[in-house]
């Protein structure tokens, strides 16, 4: 094996990713505080139900390590939860950015784990655009752009209804100008 | 609907000469097809009713089988009589026409292979199946069954594209040599082909006695006893017995499967034929060639045996239809990668040393995470256990390290992975639709960051893990400068310059 041919970060310049240049719209944190705090919401109820359910029963089955400790479980997912709901939508926020250059599609989104995707517009097979109804209250759209391949298809949420509107049909166009076999 | 000629037909071909009114002709499915399906039922009807027979004499039951081998024998022929196919200049149509009428077109530009496979009967007759995929937005058809000739002159017409005219070279690619099935043992999957045989045998014979009324409640019990009743050391020579079976049958089940396995190259197609009961033979279009990948497991790398496989794009069932060689020496899979579609780039790069620490701990972290929660849980054992198994978890992880690599040769480009089952994919530069980078919050510590590379074909996207962080940027942006171009940040220059501008690929 050869070793890097840019030898790690030792050049002058290394090439990195500049982020994209917008932002998506304040209110998607509203929107994922609102999912997470439904779905945790959820998991707190659940794990409250189960921790009284064990402690009133006294499972026999239960090994005895455990009988003691199934009272932390509403707690555990309660701090959990609550640390999700506060800290990741604007962890979020501050990730999720897009960009439309001339021929390329450019994204960054993800929080604990970020993912820069180019998905170029000869590229595109299909633009769709998608609201939840929590989206509809606060006026906001996902746009999915995808092509032939999962790992190439990108994902925007939380943009303005009009633009995500916009945006769609101005890739859809070209994307149908510009497409090959986009294969 | 315009009714063309039937071109594209080389006139060398020779189907049975018939009454050909203007423009193409309806053809039908071999006459010997619903034979075929009627025999098969037969032979199952007769054993069935000859056990009636032998049990009940003529019962019921035996004019039931009657009526229903009668009833078989008249779905088979009106199954013939009622379909019927088309070929048109630009466009194969399907139709069954019974009470309602259902006409399938495929068009012909959408057609991706047409594979001929025949089972032993149908071989025996000379017939031959002809399966036609057109993917995602052609759909498929099937013609169960044609003539032999038939299906080749099928194939070829509805394969060649409109250049081509009279028979085509053949060429051969590459041929797979018998003593190469005593590889066969080193992949997982066919030593235990044994115990699967063993097992479907004893289901259908379970069954076929089931439905025939011979088992019983007292016989199963009985041979139960018969078992229980017999000496562990008949069971325990029963098993090496089988165990010794196992490389044996895993090399006599590969050469059935992959019997005289050739690869031929014939217009813009790549012919792949293998099997001795079944003879498969899959067409995969070359424009559609995206990539091949090459996989081997421990044993074979040792070995030195890789598979070599095809990226093609809409392929169904990609895993066996786009087999290119089964269990062969590296160098005649990397040659004929190299013949299909081009040298495998190379030598690989090296991905960063932080990258091996990651690996170590990705390797050792669920154990010790179940470790942890063991001890917290006061269940020391369970922790010793893992402690046991992190041992040949390091090893594992320092290989999967040794394993990453990616390399570019200008046109085609590499990325390898994995270590208990390793893949080296190559895809072609215009295949890429599409680049993802993938940073955790621990690669971004180390500075690494894992490509995605995305195409249209096989998994639909392979991946680079742990490149360091430039690397990934500056290895996509020499494949596709004009996608990367805009969004790449240069920063002013930092304070020692060590070496000049940088080289440009």
């Amino acid at each position: 094996m050869r070793r890097s041919h840019h030898k790690d970060g030792g050049g002058p310049h290394p090439p990195r990713l500049r982020p994209p240049e917008h932002r998506v719209s304040p209110r998607a944190i509203a929107h994922w505080a609102i999912e997470y705090l439904l779905l945790w919401g959820l998991a707190f109820g659940l794990a409250l139900g189960v921790a009284a359910w064990l402690g009133d029963e006294g499972w026999s089955g239960m090994p005895g390590w455990l009988s003691g400790r199934v009272g932390w479980l509403p707690w555990a997912v309660g701090t959990a939860g609550v640390l999700m709901v506060t800290a990741a939508p604007v962890w979020r926020y501050r990730v999720h950015r897009w960009e439309v250059s001339a021929d390329v599609v450019y994204t960054r989104t993800g929080w604990f784990s970020r993912e820069w995707l180019l998905v170029p517009v000869s590229r595109i097979q299909t633009v769709d655009t998608e609201q939840g109804w929590i989206e509809r209250l606060l006026g906001l759209a996902t746009i999915k752009v995808n092509t032939a391949s999962h790992t190439g298809s990108s994902e925007v949420s939380g943009l303005p209804a009009d633009v995500a509107t916009r945006l769609a049909e101005q890739l859809a166009r070209r994307a149908h100008d510009l497409r090959d076999d986009a294969t | 609907m315009s009714v063309r000629p039937e071109t594209g037909e080389p006139a060398a071909a020779g189907p049975p000469p018939a009454a050909v009114a203007a423009g193409p002709r309806r053809r039908r499915l071999h006459p010997l097809t619903f034979v075929v399906g009627a025999v098969r039922e037969l032979v199952a009807l007769l054993a069935a009713g000859a056990a009636g027979l032998l049990v009940g004499g003529v019962s019921t039951a035996f004019y039931f089988t009657l009526a229903g081998l009668g009833f078989g024998l008249a779905f088979h022929v009106a199954g013939w009589v009622t379909f019927t196919y088309v070929l048109h200049g630009d466009r194969i149509e399907l139709r069954r026409v019974l009470v309602g009428r259902s006409v399938k077109s495929i068009p012909r530009d959408r057609i991706r292979g047409v594979d001929v496979s025949a089972s032993l009967p149908q071989r025996l007759l000379g017939l031959a199946v002809v399966h036609i995929d057109a993917g995602a937005e052609g759909g498929e058809g099937t013609l169960n069954a044609v003539s032999r000739q038939e299906a080749d002159r099928l194939r070829r017409v509805l394969l060649a594209r409109p250049a081509a005219d009279g028979r085509p070279p053949r060429r051969l690619l590459a041929r797979v040599s018998p003593r190469w099935y005593l590889y066969a043992p080193l992949s997982g999957a066919y030593l235990l082909t044994p115990f699967a045989l063993a097992g479907s045998v004893l289901g259908t014979l379970y069954n076929l006695g089931d439905d025939l009324g011979l088992i019983t409640r007292q016989r199963v019990e009985s041979v139960g006893h018969g078992v229980a009743g017999a000496a562990p050391a008949l069971a325990v020579a029963l098993l090496v017995l089988l165990l010794l079976a196992m490389p044996v049958m895993s090399v006599i089940v590969f050469a059935l499967f992959n019997w005289d396995f050739t690869v031929h190259e014939r217009d813009g197609s790549i012919l792949v034929e293998r099997g001795v009961l079944t003879r498969r033979a899959v067409s995969l279009e070359r424009r559609r060639l995206r990539g091949v990948e090459l996989s081997d497991n421990l044993l074979e790398r040792r070995a030195g045996v890789v598979r070599l496989g095809a990226l093609i794009t809409g392929l169904g069932d990609a895993a066996h239809r786009g087999r290119l060689l089964p269990a062969a020496p590296r160098r005649a899979a990397e040659d004929l990668a190299a013949r299909v579609l081009g040298a495998v780039p190379g030598p690989l790069v090296a991905h960063p040393r932080a990258a091996r620490g990651r690996r170590v701990a990705r390797a050792v972290a669920p154990l010790a995470a179940v470790a942890a929660i063991a001890v917290l849980a006061g269940q020391p054992w369970v922790a010793y256990a893992c402690a046991a198994l992190a041992v040949p978890a390091v090893p594992l992880g320092l290989d999967r390290y040794r394993q990453l690599g990616h390399a570019s040769d200008g046109t085609r480009l590499t990325v390898r992975s994995g270590s208990l089952r390793r893949r080296q994919v190559v895809v072609d530069h215009g295949a890429v639709i599409g680049w993802r980078v993938r940073r955790t919050l621990f690669q971004r510590r180390l500075g690494l960051a894992t490509l995605f590379v995305a195409t249209g074909a096989g998994d639909g996207g392979y991946s680079a893990t742990d490149m360091s962080e430039s690397d990934a940027v500056a290895f996509a942006a020499a494949i596709t400068p004009e996608w990367l171009a805009p969004f790449i940040e240069r920063p002013a220059p930092e304070p020692p310059a060590k070496r000049g501008a940088e080289p440009r690929p």
